[in-house]
């Protein structure tokens, strides 16, 4: 019995000298992180070879009584389900809505616009947005600023120029659903490049049903869609 | 509502691959992979499609040649790294290794540390079966590659130390895009470098001399003196060649070489070199790994493999999990009687409110010191192990305490604190914060309303949080402790475990002690001290022949002594070799970018056991120091005083620091110790360099992978280590440092 609890109390003592600990208030030594993310890494590694779940249907989503957006992150086809975390105002135009995924990723859209990503990495600092007081998208043309996070911990402003076209009505489906909307194009230009914004407008309520929307040029070109109100 | 969540949060975590903040972490590796193959089409010069969207070039790296600068197989080009590139190169050739280090330290100069090993293939060379070296390059840009105009670069190799690759030279290249070779690949670069060399490049084919003969290289002698009176002395000659980047992943070079290796082809037996030229061909791994294969001299077969890193170019960008949006008041305050002030006269609201703030602190890491609330204000004192930006954590705090104050307080106090003293004040209104978030500049915007003060002492209605004193922290963690450059074998290392617990009975006092174990080893079997110095650095074999030992043991106390002043006092067991006592005042006003110090300690050599007990050899060893922030990152520090070997000095140091944390930089010593006296290198000099964690994991820390190399140890220009040196603690926190850092305030 006692050789027993001896053998356990050295098992558990070699298992904390091998993967180190740190307790209390005070820095954790960089050995023990090292361990710590390289074990994190091998787990998302093992999490990330669990079978894909369908998606959510409309009856699904037809229980749900919450505000829901799915954004698709296209440089790698990844999918998310952001909530509505809060919707406020400030002395610029447009209604800001923050949606955030269970794993701590944030978009904030003025009107329907990006203006800030956090939690991505090289996230969209903040930008302007070419919205009016009431409805969504852009409202007209002209400038728009992005400060993007990027090199060494900088800031990076980016001044673009844009026209928004309008591409005509256009049916749009939503998981079984369709919406009547226009497409209205924002082309942006500057930096070096060319910036391309979609957003399908509701033709009656104004409400942007779905976008396309770049965030900087390590995240890219966003996908949202409005799921559930 | 919770239906769908559970419902629809499992595809949300399959698709991020993983649970909590990881899956984030995973995502954007995802994410990092795809900058990655756009910078590097960038970096072979691809012209943008017109619908491309913008993006952050990074310029595009020349490769490196064996001796670790931007150059052909053996020779130099003049073409200089990107800004801040830190770059590894390993390199062979018959009997003949190289190891490099370079950085760029500035856009018109690089500098390079080389450590390396000829091996005759008969006998010995300079009394070596194995001949070990050490050296530093510099290289200056002289013109930049304009239209018309070739890049030139002025080198000078090795120009310290022994200098057995001691060289000089001027060499231009230019470069020529060329058309892409088959449909669907890129479009090549091609690089012309022709170049005049002295020294070891001047020793085949010359076709001109200066200033005669020139002072020959001695090997084995005291080196480290600046070898002024031999640069572009005696034979020159011309050496030139062509790199052809053929697209992205593949080049070819081919060279003239102006070295004939005479000490290592007819002094010694290590090589046959039967031909000038040289070719080689390159395959780029990956965005940052280049591996090469030669055939030189006509008769050896070499290899390269070049490391190329940029502190601006993570491969993971850095994640915070999102902070929390503020919410105005306007939107929960509706109420004229919300806005009451009452609250604030009641001792019992007031600890419900340091409690509140203390527990939402918690998620982000950030632990609650002391909270001083009025109706109107409040300052919050607070303890960051997490986040290597102050700014961040500023951000951080401001946002909580915009979320748990009562709706009356306006003037938010932030002060972060370490060791007990309050390092700095940032001022803010709550309103601002409330106006700004979304901001479409929201972080220039904030910073135009923010203040930054010295830290005040702690005011006398504050209320100590209730939980962290007395506090105890203890931590289990492998070491790995390395030593290098012993010409028998270049390269030693220790590993175990440490066992460290800490005790901080109230603010500013700390009781620090480390066991270590070692569990295998060899610095053991290092050599022996020849120093005729006292052996104050040079005993390191007679300490590492113990195991288990008392790596520190010690009382610390931090104060702040006055509005911009700074102290320590620390008593007991410090380092491995040295205990006793010591003390510090630092002058740093908040927004000053000079720092000045004083610092003295009377200590005692330990005994080679490591534990209790110490050697004879007392000192008193102490320093005035000054530092300076200079623009863009670099800093500079200047000591004057006396070194454990009751030698009398200096020490000047500049190193470069990244926002994101690396730095790298040099330093040396000049003490009234002789050169003769002082041994191999003549003075004391080396570099160092930090790598952050967060740097490399993407991942929020206050840890860094840090290294100081000195070419060579000795006793001469010694300071002894004391834990808890007061400005590397408080820099950071102060305003230069929170305004370069502005952007992180939101994130």
């Amino acid at each position: 019995m006692r050789s027993r609890f001896a053998s356990a109390l050295a098992l558990v003592l070699s298992a904390g000298l091998v993967t180190g600990c740190a307790r209390g208030p005070e820095k954790t030594p960089l050995e023990v992180e090292v361990i710590q993310a390289v074990g994190q890494k091998i787990g998302a590694l093992r999490a990330g070879r669990q079978a894909k779940r369908p998606p959510p249907t409309r009856a699904q989503l037809d229980t749900v009584k919450v505000p829901y957006v799915e954004v698709t992150l296209e440089n790698r086809d990844l999918l998310a389900y952001l909530s509505q975390q809060s919707v406020r105002r400030d002395g610029d135009p447009g209604e800001i809505v923050v949606w955030r995924t269970e794993d701590n990723v944030t978009l904030a859209l003025r009107g329907g616009v990006l203006i800030a990503t956090r939690g991505l990495g090289d996230d969209l600092l903040s930008a302007s947005a070419l919205v009016g007081e009431s409805g969504s998208g852009p409202q007209s043309g002209g400038e728009r600023r992005y400060q993007i996070r990027g090199l060494d911990n900088d800031k990076r402003s980016l001044s673009l120029a844009c026209a928004v076209q309008d591409l005509g009505p256009e049916q749009v489906e939503i998981v079984e659903l369709s919406y009547a909307t226009r497409h209205l194009q924002e082309r942006c230009e500057g930096g070096g490049g060319v910036v391309v914004n979609d957003y399908w407008v509701d033709s009656v309520s104004g409400r942007i049903w779905q976008s396309r929307q770049w965030a900087g040029p390590t995240i890219g070109y966003l996908r949202l869609r409005q799921l559930t109100l | 509502m919770s239906s769908f969540v559970t419902r629809i949060s499992r595809p949300l975590r399959t698709a991020f691959g993983g649970r909590g903040p990881l899956g984030v972490r995973t995502l954007a590796r995802v994410l990092t992979c795809g900058l990655v193959a756009t910078g590097f089409g960038a970096s072979v010069g691809l012209a943008q499609s017109a619908e491309e969207a913008p993006r952050f070039k990074p310029l595009p790296p020349p490769s490196l040649n064996f001796y670790g600068s931007a150059g052909l197989l053996d020779m130099p080009s003049g073409e200089m790294l990107p800004d801040g590139q830190f770059t590894t190169t390993l390199s062979y050739f018959g009997g003949n290794a190289r190891y490099n280090l370079t950085f760029q330290a500035l856009p018109w100069m690089s500098a390079s540390f080389r450590y390396n090993s000829i091996k005759p293939q008969t006998g010995l060379m300079f009394g070596f079966e194995t001949y070990y070296d050490r050296g530093f390059d510099v290289r200056f840009r002289l013109l930049r590659e304009r239209r018309w105009l070739p890049a030139v670069t002025m080198g000078l190799q090795d120009f310290a130390g022994t200098g057995v690759y001691a060289a000089e030279y001027f060499v231009a290249t230019k470069t020529f895009d060329t058309p892409a070779w088959g449909a669907g690949t890129l479009p090549g670069r091609l690089k012309l470098t022709a170049g005049l060399g002295w020294g070891r490049l001047g020793s085949h084919g010359a076709i001109g001399n200066i200033g005669g003969k020139r002072p020959s290289f001695v090997g084995g002698s005291t080196g480290g003196q600046l070898a002024y009176n031999q640069w572009f002395r005696g034979d020159f000659a011309p050496f030139g060649g062509i790199e052809w980047q053929v697209n992205e992943r593949w080049g070819l070079k081919a060279e003239y070489s102006s070295d004939a290796y005479i000490t290592e082809t007819r002094a010694h037996d290590v090589f046959q070199r039967k031909s000038s030229m040289n070719f080689g061909l390159e395959y780029q791994v990956g965005p940052r790994t280049r591996l090469g294969a030669y055939y030189l001299y006509g008769s050896e077969i070499g290899v390269t493999a070049q490391i190329q890193l940029n502190p601006k170019h993570s491969p993971t960008p850095m994640m915070a999990p999102a902070p929390v949006p503020v919410v105005p008041r306007s939107d929960w305050a509706t109420e004229p009687a919300h806005w009451s002030q009452d609250w604030a006269a009641s001792e019992s609201s007031r600890v419900q409110v340091r409690d509140l703030v203390a527990e939402a602190l918690k998620p982000d890491g950030l632990i609650l010191e002391a909270l001083d609330v009025s109706g109107v204000s409040a300052e919050v004192r607070y303890r960051n192990n997490r986040y290597r930006s102050d700014m961040l954590a500023v951000g951080r705090v401001a946002r909580v305490m915009a979320r748990v104050l009562p709706p009356s307080v306006e003037t938010f106090r932030i002060v972060p604190v370490r060791k007990g003293m309050g390092l700095s004040t940032t001022v803010l209104r709550r309103s601002d914060l409330e106006a700004l978030e979304f901001d479409a500049n929201s972080s220039d915007a904030l910073l135009a309303v923010t203040g930054f003060a010295s830290a005040g002492p702690v005011a006398d209605s504050a209320i100590q949080s209730g939980e962290l004193y007395p506090a105890f922290a203890t931590s289990i963690s492998p070491y790995a402790a390395p030593a290098y450059f012993d010409p028998a074998q270049p390269f030693r290392l220790d590993v175990g475990v440490d066992f460290a617990a800490s005790y901080a009975p109230a603010p500013g006092w700390f009781i620090g002690a480390t066991l270590r174990q070692r569990a295998l080893g060899n610095v053991k079997n290092g050599r022996a001290s020849n120093s005729r110095l006292p052996h104050v650095r040079t005993d390191q074999v007679h300490y590492a022949q113990y195991g288990r030992t008392l790596e520190n043991l010690y009382v610390a106390r931090s104060w702040k002594p006055g509005k911009d002043l700074y102290a320590r006092a620390t008593l007991g067991y410090f380092e491995s070799m040295y205990g006793g006592i010591s003390g510090e005042l630092l002058w740093k006003p908040v927004s000053s970018r000079l720092a000045l110090g004083i610092e003295g300690n009377y200590v005692v050599q330990r005994d080679f056991d490591q534990r209790l007990g110490f050697r004879d050899y007392k000192t008193f060893t102490g320093h005035g120091s000054a530092y300076y922030e200079l623009p863009n990152g670099y800093q500079a520090q200047v000591d004057v005083g006396r070194y454990l070997a009751g030698d009398y000095g200096a020490t000047f140091g500049v190193d470069r620091v990244f926002a994101n944390g690396w730095s790298v930089g040099g330093f040396f010593t000049r003490t009234n110790v002789s050169a003769a006296d002082f041994g191999e290198g003549s003075f004391d000099k080396g570099f160092r360099f930090r790598i952050p964690l967060d740097w490399m994991l993407g991942r929020p820390s206050r840890n860094a992978f840090g290294i100081t190399v000195r070419p060579v140890q000795r006793d001469g220009g010694q300071r002894v280590a004391v834990p808890g040196r007061l400005y590397g603690q408080i820099r950071a926190a102060h305003r230069a440092s929170l305004e370069q850092q502005g952007a992180k305030f939101w994130e």
